[in-house]
């Protein structure tokens, strides 16, 4: 038995010590908000926090998540960057398919959390593992640099 | 290389690893599960005592020395006898080994009685008295179980370990087994007690990298079931190894450091963002797992990136405590001087060295397709 905390609650979960955490959060704790993409660290898509760090949750063996807190997508409703986040998102309708976008918001989050005016080279550092099929990247970019100038 | 060499697709002690040996040919290791045809069924406690300590089978079949028996010579006749206990405890599975493809005149097999004559040490290494119980067990297992001068010392022309140039490091299979030595600046002398002790029983050490190729087969498969006092007697035994300076010469920068670097916009850290900062950030820690950090690992501190880009294009597993650690290969979605921008990218960020990676290095460790 492990306990997590996710999204500010404490979970028991009963699973293999290497199950990768991305599992337990969609199969074992419905969480589907976090999607999988190609479950080898390459695509973000996957992309939760840990302790406030954007991580793949697809690479990270549940047993290293220790007592380090996790947020899901899900678990953003109350905070005030994502706020603002989902407020330039819409205003720049970024999204296309949807599919690669929770990983996308969560890996923005973390960036504006950690600097809340990061340069473009910044952006670009801290996004370019975030893959997006339908090519939204300068609308991403352009939503990002919106939230920098708007807090 | 030689951590499991009786294993293959998953089915331990099978049969059939292969050693490519440069200008000599092609050996395999056979099967040694309790199989009375084709494993090591038949054979008597002195039997198999003779083949592991003094490379000879049964029937005074010469082995090769790929199989270290001119390490395991050292070790004593109880744990050899405890080995077969263990071994044939086993499920025997009947698989022939596939048959060696040797030149001459390495195939004359009675040739190896005039190498054991000059070569191979006559037996267990008796303990030194002026010297710890720890220092004698450490050296127990690194000269005659663990046989790490097999990889990490270079070979003379007649493929004895070099004496004077002991655990400075050598190439094997096309890997560059490091020098570990204690010369400081070459070999392990500036690791911490610490740091040893977590590469050898986990395969990876802060601010040390982590363990890949045949080194990562070792950790999976041997080193990481050793006890802590056995992991410390080594560490005992490794720091008392004489300095032998190598030409590579390690490179430690520090994660904050690495943070400050401000950005140089190449082709090689643009693919680098893409690729790799998934799992390795640029400040050299990893993503996810510890497993990942990049800051001081050998393999970036090597110009020539001999290692790095064997890992890139093969990609590589280390079994741990938390199930396996895999880096994923990279294949040919990316050109070889992509690949080869990306080496030297890292070489520079991480290892503060200029990387000489050429697209023809790439090719070759991709399998000698041409640039
Ligand atoms: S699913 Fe995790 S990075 Fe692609
Ligand atoms: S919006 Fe479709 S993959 Fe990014």
């Amino acid at each position: 038995m492990l306990t997590l905390q996710v999204n500010g609650t404490a979970h028991q979960v009963d699973v293999p010590d290497d199950m990768p955490l991305l599992w337990v959060l969609r199969d074992v704790l419905g969480l589907p908000g976090t999607k999988f993409g190609c479950g080898i660290g390459q695509c973000g898509a996957c992309t939760v926090h840990v302790d406030g760090k954007a991580v793949r949750a697809c690479s990270l063996p549940v047993s290293l998540v220790g007592r380090r807190p996790v947020t899901t997508i899900e678990g953003l409703a109350e905070d005030e960057v994502a706020a603002e986040v989902t407020k330039a998102w819409l205003e720049i309708d970024v999204v296309q398919c949807g599919y690669c976008q929770p990983g996308q918001i969560m890996a923005a989050i973390a960036l504006l959390k950690g600097n809340l005016h990061p340069s473009d080279d910044e952006i670009d550092q801290a996004m370019s593992g975030n893959i997006c099929r339908c090519g939204t990247y300068r609308r991403i970019r352009a939503a990002i640099r919106n939230v920098a100038g708007a807090v | 290389m030689r951590g499991l060499p009786h294993e293959a697709g998953g089915r331990a002690l099978r049969r059939g690893r292969a050693f490519d040996l440069p200008g000599i040919g092609t050996i395999y290791a056979p099967n040694i599960t309790p199989d009375s045809e084709t494993g090591i069924g038949r054979y008597t406690d002195a039997q198999f005592d003779s083949a592991v300590r003094r490379g000879v089978g049964p029937g005074w079949r010469h082995l090769y020395p790929v199989m270290p028996y001119a390490s395991y010579v050292k070790m004593t006749e109880e744990d050899v006898r405890a080995i077969r206990a263990y071994l044939m405890s086993l499920r025997p599975v009947h698989a022939p080994a596939p048959a060696n493809q040797v030149r001459f005149p390495y195939n004359i097999r009675v040739a190896m009685i005039g190498w054991n004559l000059l070569y191979r040490p006559s037996g267990p290494l008796p303990d030194d008295p002026g010297r710890t119980a720890a220092w004698n067990r450490g050296r127990y297992l690194v000269e005659a179980a663990g046989h790490c001068g097999e990889c990490h010392t270079p070979r003379t022309m007649l493929q004895a370990l070099s004496m004077t140039k002991s655990y400075a490091g050598a190439m094997i299979d096309g890997w560059l087994a490091y020098n570990i030595s204690s010369d400081v600046d070459s070999g392990i002398g500036a690791w911490s007690d610490t740091q040893l002790a977590a590469y050898l029983s986990t395969g990876h050490a802060d601010g040390r990298g982590t363990a890949v190729g045949p080194m990562a087969d070792v950790v999976s498969h041997s080193l990481r079931f050793l006890t802590p006092e056995d992991v410390a007697a080594m560490v005992t035994y490794l720091r008392s190894l004489p300095a032998r300076r190598s030409d590579e010469t390690i490179g430690v920068v520090s994660p904050e450091t690495l943070a400050q670097l401000a950005p140089i916009h190449s082709n090689g850290e643009r693919l680098f963002a893409g690729a790799c900062t998934g799992c390795h950030l640029t400040d050299g820690h990893g993503r996810q797992v510890d497993f990942a950090a990049l800051w001081g690992a050998r393999s970036l501190g090597e110009t020539d990136g001999r290692n790095l880009v064997r890992t890139m294009v093969e990609g590589g597993t280390l079994q741990t405590a938390h199930g396996a650690m895999v880096m994923p290969a990279f294949g040919p979605e990316y050109r070889n001087q992509d690949l080869a921008d990306i080496a030297n990218y890292a070489i520079s960020h991480f290892g503060n060295r200029e990387g000489h990676v050429t697209a023809r290095d790439v090719a070759a460790a991709r399998g000698g397709v041409s640039p």
